[in-house]
């Protein structure tokens, strides 16, 4: 057990330090940041400067060794765009990130289980016609025009709902909505499929036989089993939502590290695109790490 | 009063000494700190924390005399040590050739301070004294040495109208009017600055009555807000040209080398239809790649559109059948004017493929010289002719494809002049010669359209001529309720 923890472990040093590399360079081939932190027609010496404060006039083993040195100690450098420290940027946009992950796995939960549900009970009725559409539509329409959508029906034409920003529960709304409408699909579907399945097995079948009310079978019997699969799919989903909300939380102005990374993109900001996609990437490296060593505590036949 | 602004606020902007070459940081600048001198209403090179200011007659150097009442928001009076510490201290645009102009900066006493310069430069108040940098906004050198210069990004100290109250890196700024300000009380109390980088959320939050002022607009969206009655669009105008350069016209066996080809290019371009189709019209078609606000500038009318004349032109040259003209990079994101200005040199028989790229992919690639065929260009640099002209047509100019001698001969005689109107006559000769050769096809001077709300009476919109944003704030209103 304690070897195969610590391979896993060493799996996933390795993963992130192959990630180190491979966001390290590819972050280098697309452009050269100091052109965009000045208009165009700005003088050589205003390129170089700004070239040697970020230490881009360096051969790129040095650049590397520098932030991988820093990395070590914590320091995932200072902000091209900004000039402060990434860390100080990122954790201040985490807890904004978290709040619109939670808020939009709430709604899809509540959404997406309960229509799962109805649609598996109701099989091939209109009901599970209507689920149908809902999670094509879900699946199909993207989150940013959803976004937009909203913010001309309920800011523009209804004035109930505050366009952008954050603050409020209010602003969370629609970024929560735009963003869990898609996992709403995505949970309504494997619910349906899941309870499909667990109503049709034999356990379930006996309840019935026993003459249990069917909304006993359902919510008791069938409901709870068919559950693990959905839960385990919405504890990957939120560490998803954590790091793709990059459109939503643009659109929106929502001050979360998905709108940090998309602004890191935009400026060749390279600290930051580093920080962001490291720190997302440790944490589904994290996440996998403990699902793996829970599959092997919980099943000791699981060795990899 | 809110903003709805199109760029993410950065904490650089808090600190003059980070002013990169760009007009942008220039925003928050107006607002939280104050210059010695800096383009205002009454020109350019408007005293301010400076009550006055004079050049010796060699030209070497300049003193500046500072008001008695001007203070920072923590009651420190604005001195002649905090105009020196933060000339060192200064690292942003232009900072390397102010710094290597300037001899010695003198303290004389407290309220007088001198700039000797190793040798007369005509432009040292081009560059200490506009937004070309950031080097005259001065700092409090006590404030700064007590909270060292992460403390002072996070909590500013300036001298300007306003004061800050809070401020979110990338999402928000707060700020307060500051009553001690020199000049005037600002009369709106309150300014806040949001970032909403998508423009359709800007121009919802503006209808939404959440904001006062949403910075650029274009297409579609300005259309919605000029129909929408109770707001308003209004252009500024930065010193931003469009011009088309023929990389290829100091190749001899290229058609671009031959001057009516590339007359012909210039007059089959309808700019007003352009300039409708991409800014409503508010933009302003010109014939000089020199913005018409820089100084020095010499205008010249927009060419007309002439496509029967353009056409002629060809023919003349040798190409009655046209031309493949090989590639066209617009500069991103104004595809759809590139294609635009494609389309026109298509119906006059020269075609041409655009190709789209990033903006640092398209930037880098141009400074490197790596494009052939034509490149839709713009730059909103600040300065005045001879620092625009620099870039783009002298030996030193990283955007030169090729250089004229004649024109070279007369940057470098413009560059030692110090008679003002000598030099003047000489860039204008340049830009004369630019002209006749038709080295580009300028097309417009760019309007940056923002979208007003009912609440503001004077929005500070062109109210400094070439500054792209609302300044200054002190003289910004808004409606009696």
């Amino acid at each position: 057990m304690k070897g195969y923890i610590l391979r896993r472990l060493g799996y996933s040093v390795i993963s992130l330090f192959l990630l180190s590399v491979t966001i390290f360079l590819f972050v280098r081939v697309t452009g050269d940041p100091a052109v965009l932190l000045v208009e165009p027609g700005a003088s050589k010496d205003d390129l170089e400067m700004i070239r040697q404060q970020f230490g881009l006039d360096q051969p790129l083993p040095v650049q590397y060794g520098s932030f991988i040195t820093s990395l070590l100690r914590g320091d995932f450098g200072q902000s091209f765009y900004y000039r402060t420290p990434v860390l100080e940027l990122y954790l201040s946009r985490l807890p904004h990130s978290l709040l619109l992950a939670g808020a939009a796995m709430v709604f899809s939960l509540v959404v997406g289980i309960p229509t799962g549900i109805i649609a598996a009970v109701r099989v091939n009725r209109w009901w599970d016609s209507v689920g149908k559409i809902f999670a094509l539509l879900g699946l199909s329409m993207p989150s940013f025009w959803v976004g937009l959508l909203m913010i001309l029906f309920f800011s523009v034409y209804l004035g109930w709902l505050p366009s952008s920003g954050s603050g409020t529960l209010l602003h969370l709304v629609m970024p929560a909505i735009a963003l869990g409408w898609v996992f709403a699909a995505a949970h309504m579907r494997l619910t349906r499929s899941s309870m499909l399945e667990v109503l049709g097995s034999e356990y379930v079948k006996l309840a019935r036989l026993k003459g249990l009310p069917e909304a006993l079978v359902i919510s008791k019997h069938a409901f709870k089993n068919a559950l693990i699969p959905v839960l385990t799919l919405a504890g990957i989903n939120l560490v998803i939502m954590v790091n793709v909300a990059v459109v939503v939380e643009t659109v929106f102005a929502w001050p979360g590290v998905g709108r940090l990374l998309y602004e890191g993109i935009a400026f060749r900001d390279f600290p930051v695109v580093q920080a962001t996609v490291l720190l997302g990437g440790a944490m589904i490296v994290i996440v996998n790490l403990l699902v793996d060593i829970l599959y092997a505590v919980i099943d000791p036949r699981i060795r990899y | 009063m809110t903003w709805g602004l199109h760029v993410t606020l950065a904490s650089r902007w808090l600190d003059p000494a980070e002013t990169e070459a760009l007009i942008t940081p220039f925003m928050v600048l107006y607002a939280i700190h104050d210059a010695l001198v800096k383009p205002m209403p009454a020109g350019p090179n408007t005293p301010s924390l400076a009550e006055s200011w004079s050049v010796s007659k060699d030209g070497l150097t300049y003193e500046f005399v500072l008001r008695k009442l001007a203070t920072f928001h923590n009651g420190d009076p604005v001195s002649a040590d905090d105009v020196k510490f933060s000339f060192d201290r200064y690292k942003g645009a232009a900072a390397k050739l102010l710094k290597d102009k300037v001899r010695e900066v003198q303290v004389v006493d407290a309220r007088r301070v001198r700039f000797h310069l190793k040798e007369p430069w005509p432009d040292f108040m081009t560059f200490y004294g506009t937004s070309a940098s950031g080097a005259a906004w001065i700092v409090p050198r006590k404030y700064v040495e007590k909270v060292g210069d992460d403390g002072f990004k996070k909590a500013p100290v300036g001298a300007g109208p306003y004061r800050v109250v809070s401020f979110t890196p990338g999402v928000e700024l707060v700020m307060e009017a500051f009553d001690g300000y020199w000049r005037k009380t600002p009369s709106v109390k309150r300014l806040v600055f949001r970032s909403i980088p998508e423009e359709a959320t800007r121009a919802a939050a503006l209808k939404n009555g959440e904001v006062d002022i949403v910075y650029l607009l274009s297409g579609p969206i300005a259309e919605d807000v000029r129909r929408t009655p109770s707001l308003q669009l209004v252009p500024s105008q930065p010193p931003a040209v469009f011009w088309l350069e023929f990389l290829d016209q100091w190749d001899p066996k290229s058609p671009w080398h031959d001057r009516r080809v590339r007359l012909a290019a210039s007059l089959a371009i309808d700019r007003q239809a352009v300039n409708q189709a991409e800014t409503l019209g508010f933009s302003r078609p010109t014939g000089s790649i020199i913005p018409r606000a820089f100084e020095y500038a010499l205008p010249f009318d927009p060419p007309p559109y002439d496509p029967r004349r353009a056409k002629q032109l060809l023919v003349e040259a040798g190409y009655p059948n046209g031309f493949d003209a090989g590639d066209f990079y617009p500069f991103p994101p104004y595809t759809s004017m590139g294609e635009a200005v494609a389309g026109y040199l298509q119906a006059l028989g020269i075609r041409t493929r655009i190709q789209t790229m990033e903006r640092a992919t398209f930037l880098t690639a141009w400074r490197e010289k790596k494009f052939r065929g034509l490149v839709m260009g713009i730059t909103g640099a600040a300065g005045n002719a001879a620092t625009r002209l620099e870039a783009y047509v002298t030996n030193g100019g990283i955007y030169a494809y090729g250089v004229v001698p004649e024109v070279e001969d007369l940057f470098q005689r413009q560059g030692r002049e110090h008679d003002r109107a000598r030099r003047e006559a000489l860039l204008h000769q340049i830009q004369k010669i630019l002209h006749e050769r038709v080295m580009h096809a300028p097309i417009y001077e760019l309007a940056f359209i923002w979208g007003v709300g009912p609440r503001v009476e004077e929005s500070g919109a062109d109210l400094i001529r070439g500054h792209a944003y609302s300044a200054p704030y002190e003289d910004l209103r808004l409606r009696k309720q």
